[in-house]
């Protein structure tokens, strides 16, 4: 059942590859759909960059993300103060998403090394154990990560050596997660960068297999193996809710099997018991082909890497694989039935209101394309995309797409000066946008749609219902972005509109 | 020698830099280092500044080099003239700064150099080597300030009588910064001067050109911005008082004495404002005295902020209020020196009392240090219980507010509970609001 597209093997490496090393992969570029296609197949694409760029963010706050909601944990930042508050934002905020797993959770914990002009020339690592030693015994976490800014990096701190040293002498376990930001143009190197450091020090070699462990009688062993045999490893995305997560448990459940959610939100034990199940379930090929392709590499676990659960489609495709390799086509058959007709007609009302509208998506690519699923099935036209990055995984949705030869596909890391040089153009009444980015789009006028949201459904059938109302809702009073646009101007020259969107993107000088 | 902080409440000077930059209008940064410098910087200080927001072109907007590998191997100064070109065609402003990253300044690149290679675009392009590593917000701040002084502020032989300048209020680590400088100035107008803060309501970059005419600069700080004041004094022979920001009806009073008497402010003007200001404070004030000794709302208080705000405002719930001070803790990174200047402003309370003072940047240590100040029960009978308390503090205080039931203002850096968009506490109109704010987080349950 694994969609291996190619296997890989940096499990002995001390940091994953750049994913520009690993795929045909672009955050610079614009063109259709086919385009973008035919361009990635010529493989001219991976080296594109800008004469003019914007800031976007890096793998550093992209693995923190990740690692800022795993519960038990004190992170430890390995950088100088500026990298040491990116987590400000979200530290009360992911206390109330812990609790929702655990009454007892507390704030975001993290220390900061504050590395100053001086360890720049001396060295950060001695900084680094002592907080090591202040985070073991100031909040006895289960778990201690690691994580590296550009700094240590460039100064050439032995991160895992200081690891291994300290190792016998804290109980936390001990994580490092090498993640600085320039090591890579492509963000998404940020998911490879953290489940590399959870593979390499909490899953290889905490696995304990079922025949190796003491059980009471023959039957208890017999029952704990079914449990596993039905057991799923679900990965889940930061940016999902726990409503979403409820939806995809549900669904799953209906088909008799037993959920367990990682990497967001889970205890670093949990970690150690992952092959405990009998197949990994991806919601996002993006996020996830690293993990699921070691973890088939050492301990020959099965995995489902195609789509995210985004709409009737989708959901039905996600099920449709996950429901094949139990072998329980039929019973999916019947739940896909239900689920979907229920909620054909509860659309019915919503395809009315937002008939003909048109939209543009931002946002990762896998969801941007799995949303336009979704919003072909509430009748809605999508005019233009702009992913955060493009790689092959993008290329099955791609393909499927009914205008892909006119439909636009800007790729870039942020960089709204090409948004805003489109969306005037295009004119779409809505954007489904990523966090970060909307404001530039309220200036214009256009209403928004935030494309995740922690507290929001997305996902699966109920989540499908609740985009339509809530689209339905946004675009029955658009006054405030109106507003906006009437007395706050973009800060680009007007001649910036007259020229080509894609204008300051050119191919790498070798 | 520095040490690690738990969950440090500043960013870096790199971010301190584009905080101020972000303030002064149509001012355009340029940064020179890694893609997520930018990004993750306004992370911390949009939502961290009381909701500051990603302004004309900060953000997601903020023109950046994103400088990656083959340019911290091959140097990264190609990168720079190619990206400062293209701002000046793309992005709207009238005046652009160039601002570094760490790792730009560990590779050794020219900036200053490939600056000086537009001297003669249409618009005026700056370098600032603010180098995140140099310091954290307060140093960023200043750095701008500085260069600003010297480089873009045009020299005046003749000093204008009636025309001062306010600084020492960081936009956005200071989330009231803007609220502030707006009461400062109306106060210092009412005493009949014009007033310059660079970055208040409707001040413009052509306003910051013409500062040099200042008689006096007034930092309203004891540490932050008196490097630039220095630098100003230097380049365009303007004095310096430090008068740091003043939080309520006495704290105001004083101020305006003090800088009154250093402006030749007849007593009698400086008197009859304070006074007309005092009736309009104590008219607003009269309205909570039913309920503050009704109910009993003298607090014990616990502050939990920077070196401007930890004086004023443990001093205001004392003097103005009168509760009682316990513990202030101050989260800077400072000199000893610096520790010791600052403890002065603890003392001689009308109150008599004295709060004991802190200074350190873990969060960890404010529960610590509660732990000290007061005796444990030991099992008696009879126990002088601490509380019912109030922690005065950041966002990051939240967890030690529900542990110990002591309701939080959130006032210091990160601010991300509140939108202060035009909210003031400096003054006599800012001391209403902070009483506002106090008593209303009391009486939420009625």
């Amino acid at each position: 059942m694994s969609d291996s597209i190619n296997s890989i093997n940096y499990i002995d490496s001390k940091t994953p590859p750049p994913r520009e090393d690993r795929f045909v992969v672009t955050n610079a570029f614009g063109g259709t759909c086919s385009e973008l296609l035919s361009c990635a197949k010529k493989g001219c694409i991976n080296g594109n960059e800008r004469r003019f760029s914007q800031t976007s963010g890096c793998q550093f706050t992209l693995s923190l993300a990740i690692l800022n909601t795993l519960r038990n944990a004190v992170i430890i930042m390995h950088a100088p103060v500026g990298c040491g508050s990116c987590s400000i934002a979200g530290a009360a905020q992911s206390k109330v998403f812990k609790k929702l797993r655990d009454p007892n959770a507390k704030s975001n914990v993290w220390l900061n090394t504050n590395l100053t002009e001086v360890d720049v020339i001396a060295g950060g690592v001695e900084k680094l154990r002592e907080a090591i030693f202040y985070a073991e015994s100031e909040f006895r976490p289960d778990a201690i990560i690691v994580a590296n800014g550009c700094v240590p990096a460039l100064i050439g701190d032995d991160i895992d050596g200081l690891l291994e040293q300290v190792r016998p002498q804290v109980s936390s376990k001990l994580v490092a997660i090498h993640c600085e930001g320039f090591k890579t143009r492509i963000m998404a190197t940020a998911y490879d960068s953290v489940y590399h450091g959870l593979l390499r020090n909490l899953v290889r070699d905490q696995q304990v297999p079922v025949d190796e462990r003491l059980f009471e009688t023959d039957v208890e062993k017999l029952k704990e193996k079914y449990k596993i045999s039905r057991t799923v490893n679900v990965l889940n995305v930061s940016s999902m809710s726990r409503a979403d997560e409820l939806e995809l448990e549900r669904l799953l459940n209906a088909l008799g099997l037993t959920v367990r959610f990682l990497p967001c939100y889970a205890e670093p034990d949990t970690f150690t018991y992952v092959t405990d199940a009998a197949l990994n379930i991806s919601i996002c090929a993006t996020h996830d082909d690293y993990f699921t392709k070691h973890l088939e590499l050492l301990y020959d676990m099965p995995f489902v890497l195609k789509t995210i659960p985004i709409g009737r489609k989708n959901t039905e495709i996600w099920i449709k694989d996950i429901a094949t390799y139990f072998g329980l086509e039929a019973e999916a058959a019947k739940l896909i039935e239900k689920e979907s007709s229920e909620l054909d007609e509860a659309l019915e009302p919503y395809r009315k209101s937002l008939k003909a509208k048109r939209a543009y998506l931002t946002g990762g690519e896998i969801r941007i394309l799995s949303m336009t699923e979704l919003l072909l099935d509430i009748g809605i036209e999508v005019i233009g995309l702009k992913g955060f990055h493009y790689d092959q995984f993008a290329d099955p949705l791609l393909e499927v797409l009914p205008n892909k030869d006119r439909l636009l596909f800007n790729a870039a890391t942020g960089q709204p000066f090409e948004l805003a040089n489109l969306l005037e153009r295009d004119k779409p009444d809505i954007v489904i946008g990523h966090t970060g980015a909307n404001v530039q789009v309220a200036k214009q006028g256009i209403p928004v749609l935030p494309l995740f949201g922690q507290a929001n459904n997305y996902l699966g059938y109920a989540g499908a219902f609740d985009v339509a109302r809530r689209l339905n809702r946004i675009l029955k009073n658009t006054m405030f972005n109106r507003n906006i646009s009437e007395n706050l101007k973009l800060p680009y020259k007007k001649e910036w509109y007259e020229k080509d969107p894609f204008h300051y993107i050119k191919e790498e000088e070798v | 020698m520095s040490k690690f902080i738990d969950r440090p409440r500043y960013v870096c000077s790199l971010g301190g830099g584009l905080e101020t930059l972000h303030a002064l209008p149509r001012t355009i940064p340029i940064v020179h280092a890694s893609a997520g410098c930018g990004s993750n910087i306004s992370n911390a200080t949009n939502p961290g500044g009381g909701h500051f927001g990603s302004g004309y072109v900060s953000g997601m907007s903020l023109p950046s080099t994103n400088v990656i590998e083959k340019d911290i191997i091959f140097g990264g100064e190609d990168r720079l003239r190619e990206q400062i070109k293209s701002t000046l065609e793309v992005i709207d402003g009238d005046l652009y700064v160039v601002v570094t990253g760490c790792m730009v300044e560990m590779i050794g690149d020219d900036v200053p150099q490939v600056v000086s290679e537009f001297s003669d675009s249409e618009k005026p392009v700056l370098a600032i080597e603010t180098g995140g590593f140099r310091g954290n917000s307060f140093t960023g701040y200043d750095l701008v300030l500085q260069t600003l002084f010297k480089e873009f502020v045009v020299p005046k032989e003749n000093k204008k009588a009636d025309v001062v300048n306010i600084f020492g209020l960081v936009p956005a680590q200071d989330a009231f910064y803007k609220g502030n400088l707006r009461e400062l100035k109306s106060l210092l107008n009412k005493l009949g001067f014009k007033v310059n803060t660079f970055f208040g309501e409707g001040e413009t970059l052509e306003d910051l050109k013409n500062i040099a005419q200042a008689r006096l600069n007034i930092v309203v700080s004891d540490f932050y911005g008196v490097d630039a004041a220095k630098v100003f004094e230097e380049t365009h022979g303007t004095p310096y008082i430090i008068a740091p920001i003043p939080i309520g009806s006495r704290a105001t009073g004083e101020f305006l004495e003090v800088v009154g008497k250093a402006l030749d402010v007849k007593d009698e003007v400086i008197e009859k404002v304070i006074k007309e200001e005092r009736e309009i404070y104590y008219d607003y004030l009269e309205r909570i005295v039913d309920i503050v000794n009704d109910v009993d709302l003298q607090r014990y208080g616990i502050v939990v902020a920077d070196a401007n705000y930890g004086p004023a405002i443990t001093k205001f719930i004392s003097d103005e209020l009168g509760w009682i001070p316990s513990l202030t803790v101050i989260t800077d990174i400072l000199e000893k020196e610096q520790e010791e200047q600052l403890l002065k402003r603890f003392e001689n309370y009308a109150s008599g009392l004295k709060p004991t003072v802190v200074f350190d940047t873990d969060t960890s240590a404010v529960r610590r240090n509660l732990k000290s100040i007061w005796p444990q029960n030991d099992g008696s009978k009879y126990y002088d219980s601490f509380g019912p308390a109030v922690i005065i503090g950041s966002s990051l205080e939240k967890d030690l507010s529900e542990e110990f039931g002591y309701p939080l203002l959130n006032v210091s850096f990160p601010v991300t509970t509140r939108a202060t968009l035009s909210r003031a506490y400096a003054g006599f109109r800012g001391g209403i609001n902070l009483v506002e704010d106090l008593i209303t987080l009391l009486v939420r349950g009625r």
